[in-house]
């Protein structure tokens, strides 16, 4: 088993090597797009299973923004629950064998963390212009500035941190496990895996609402993100 | 540790490519859809809220026009209601009214029925008591159904207004005097005695004999009777009775009566 740590190319498209979870993901962007593609072709008013799941799902993820950021779910709907739906997608992965889940290498996680870093600068930009923005750093204080920038750093490298140490560490014990026990034993860690996959996937999803809820608010982030303890 | 700054990159394109796929394949969609529903569901319920409002504006509605039918109603009862009522005063009133008159008929009849049975009791009362004052006459003695008699048709005459007793026995008329029976000479001369002595001048006399006056005299003139007999005050004793609130009636002495 290879360590997660490390990435090996799988193929070259011309200088930019693609890496396993490069290809994990282009597997899931596929299913994904194709799967709702065909799920949302005919909706209907008077909903079949299928459709009324997917909307169950939307109201969920509408109802958690709205709940979180204090704000109209329908601007940070499509970011927010991609978020949630690739990582969660990306979490079970592990249980395919042989698939490698793209959250258990740094680097999609810190594309991640990245994309939400920026989507709060934007957003918060957008709802309190650039001067309303900066302001917010020196709230309460000019002297909270240096903290409030480390801060913005910080915890979206925690962000980062936690998702990977997580999906790691469940993936380096399965393997552990398989290596020494045998076939069957890593089922119930894997099961737990599913669970783990989908509270990491909220987790990251609500951290990115609460981040960008402080943002487009008029008060210091430090103030009003509460993060919910996400140890494993 | 080593990142693999190509790899990053790439995910993270990916990760925005894939933001854009499921907004435009699945968030978007799926979020139109609920709210064309939710849309519609509020369309349904305004068309509801006015559809009740309407109808309560309509419930309103009839319930004015119930109760402007109940407010007709007790109008029409009531009046009808006071019509019934003068109508039966009326009715009562005529019905009554024509009981009065019918009482008042029935009590006319009957007063009129007891007017004549009393006359007819009486006549027959005044036939029955001359029956019985002749039979007891008959037991007394002859002359006593004549001389007790001649004092007081004396009288009687004597009473006379003076215009009435100076035609008695004018122009040599003779004085006719009804007598129960045939009068003897003697009793002849005292009436005549008596009579032109109440006259104040002599009088001839004719005597007239006539059971019916059971005992006593009766002078029969022109213009005036003058009657002292028992017929005569049976008869008036019979009126006194018949007369409503009569008393017991006193035996007259004699009695005249001007024609």
């Amino acid at each position: 088993m290879n360590s997660p740590l490390t990435l090996t190319p799988l193929f070259h498209l011309g200088p930019v090597p693609v890496t396993t979870p490069v290809a994990v993901t282009w597997v899931i962007m596929l299913v994904l797009g194709v799967a709702f593609y065909l799920a949302t072709r005919r909706l209907q008013r008077i909903p079949s299973t299928a459709q009324a799941i997917l909307e169950t799902v939307v109201s969920a993820i509408d109802s958690q923004i709205a709940e979180t950021m204090q704000a109209d779910p329908a601007r940070y709907r499509a970011l927010i629950g991609t978020i949630f739906l690739y990582v969660l997608a990306a979490n079970w992965t592990s249980l395919i064998p042989g698939v490698e889940p793209p959250t258990a290498h740094i680097e999609t996680d810190a594309a991640l963390a990245l994309i939400v870093f920026f989507a709060t600068i934007v957003y918060g930009i957008r709802a309190l212009g650039l001067l309303g923005y900066l302001k917010t750093f020196a709230e309460p204080s000019w002297v909270m500035i240096p903290l409030n920038l480390v801060e913005q750093i910080s915890r979206n490298f925690s962000l980062m941190v936690r998702l990977f140490g997580n999906v790691m560490s469940g993936v380096f014990i399965i393997g552990i496990i398989l290596s020494l026990a045998g076939l069957l034993v890593p089922i119930p860690l894997m099961a737990l895996d599913i669970l783990t996959g989908a509270v990491q996937a909220y987790i990251f999803a609500i951290l990115a609402c609460v981040f960008i809820g402080a943002a487009i608010s008029e008060t210091a982030p430090s103030r009003k993100i509460s993060s919910p303890n996400t140890s494993h | 540790m080593h990142i693999d700054w190509w790899t990053l990159c790439l995910q993270a394109i990916n990760v925005l490519v894939l933001v854009w796929i499921l907004s435009r394949f699945f968030f978007k969609p799926v979020a139109a859809i609920v709210a064309e529903r939710r849309a519609a569901i509020a369309q349904a319920l305004e068309d509801a809220r006015k559809a009740r409002v309407q109808a309560e504006a309509e419930q309103e509605k009839a319930q004015q026009a119930a109760a402007a039918i109940a407010a007709s109603h007790a109008d029409v009862l009531k009046k009808a209601e006071l019509e019934a009522k003068a109508e039966t005063d009326a009715i009562l009133g005529s019905a009554r009214a024509a009981a009065d008159k019918l009482r008042e008929a029935a009590a006319a009849d009957i007063a009129r029925k007891r007017q004549s049975d009393a006359a007819a009791l009486a006549d027959q009362a005044s036939r029955l008591a001359a029956d019985i004052a002749g039979k007891l006459l008959s037991r007394l003695p002859d002359e006593s159904r004549i001389t007790g008699f001649v004092p007081g048709l004396a009288q009687g005459l004597s009473e006379l207004p003076e215009t009435v007793r100076r035609g008695v026995g004018a122009h040599g008329a003779p004085l006719r005097l009804k007598a129960a029976r045939a009068l003897t000479e003697a009793e002849t001369e005292a009436c005549h005695t008596e009579l032109s002595k109440a006259l104040g001048r002599p009088v001839d006399i004719l005597v007239e004999v006539a059971p019916e006056l059971i005992a006593g005299l009766e002078i029969d003139m022109p213009h005036a009777v003058v009657r002292n007999n028992f017929r005569a005050d049976l008869a008036r004793i019979a009126a006194a009775l018949i007369a409503p609130g009569a008393k017991q009636p006193e035996l007259p002495q004699s009695g005249q009566e001007a024609r």
